[in-house]
């Protein structure tokens, strides 16, 4: 059983606890409809999918609710830390 | 308040409507029964502090932290377990949310020392480690509940109404199969 450190709950928790949100700090387009189809591509579907240090979303949906941030290793699976949303990238 | 022309009947949900037994049910260690009747709360606010004005009460303020039948789920929701009748103000125009729950969910009470041996066979979270009068949302196997430990060897769990008669059955199962090691 994997354990993630929730940042609001503030401790470790099951992963089933746990719905994975998809990379991490990718803002929405503050004006819409300025986009072009290319740049619309980029937001929708084009992500970093690297190996190693991975930033990600994650909601705490059987706990407190709350989406937050993960740094994990794709490679490891290791969490290396969990920050709530709106913080800088760690 | 809106007028929506859908009249809505109420839901009455009891152990009968389910047909689950009326309990409770003895196993070597623990109990199982029905929680008596709530009125059940579920409270959203920003800012604690608009809604605790709103109750006219202090709401507990950290995760997992419970104050008079309310429990704090998460940094802007609270769940409220109150006697049969209980009515809270709606707070009409503050940035708060009081929404009347109570047939969502029913409430089931598993006591004795085998009590926390039941839950932990489907739970995955470390329920020992969960003090006395605190509570959080789990889940039980597959199906989202509310743990509340009200005492040492008593705690109540919150199921929502369409997984009930599956978390009763489960929990009988869990009941039978723990037996004589349920022990503490
Ligand atoms: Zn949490």
């Amino acid at each position: 059983m994997l354990l993630i450190h929730c940042p609001y709950c503030e401790e470790a928790r099951p992963e089933v606890e746990f719905v994975y949100g998809g990379e991490a700090h990718i803002a929405r387009p503050l004006d819409p409809s300025t986009y072009s189809d290319a740049e619309w591509e980029e937001f929708l579907y084009i992500r970093s999918n690297p190996r190693g240090r991975h930033h990600e979303r994650w909601r705490h949906t059987h706990g407190c609710g709350r989406f937050f941030n993960a740094v994990r290793d794709t490679v490891t699976d290791v969490f290396e830390t969990t920050y709530k949303a709106g913080e800088p990238r760690k | 308040m809106v007028e929506i022309g859908v009249k809505i009947a109420p839901v009455a949900v009891s152990a009968a409507d389910l047909k689950l037994g009326s309990g409770p049910v003895e196993g070597t260690g623990v109990r199982l029964s029905h929680a008596e009747t709530k009125a059940r709360y579920s409270l959203r606010a920003r800012d604690a502090a608009v809604l605790d004005g709103v109750l006219g009460r202090k709401l507990p303020a950290k995760i997992g932290d419970t104050a008079d039948g309310i429990a704090c789920l998460g940094p802007d929701e609270w769940y409220a377990l109150l006697p049969e009748g209980t009515t809270l103000p709606k707070g009409e125009g503050l940035p708060v949310s009081v929404v009347d729950v109570s047939s969502r969910a029913l409430g089931f009470v598993l006591e004795g020392p085998g009590a926390l041996a039941v839950l932990s066979s489907g739970c995955p979270l470390d329920l020992a480690k969960l003090a006395v009068g605190r509570a959080t949302r789990t889940v039980f196997e597959t199906v989202e509940i509310v743990v509340w430990r009200e005492a040492e060897d008593r705690w109540h769990v919150e199921v929502w109404r369409s997984f009930a008669i599956w978390l009763w059955h489960a929990f009988l199962a869990a009941m039978h199969s723990s037996g004589g090691h349920a022990a503490k």
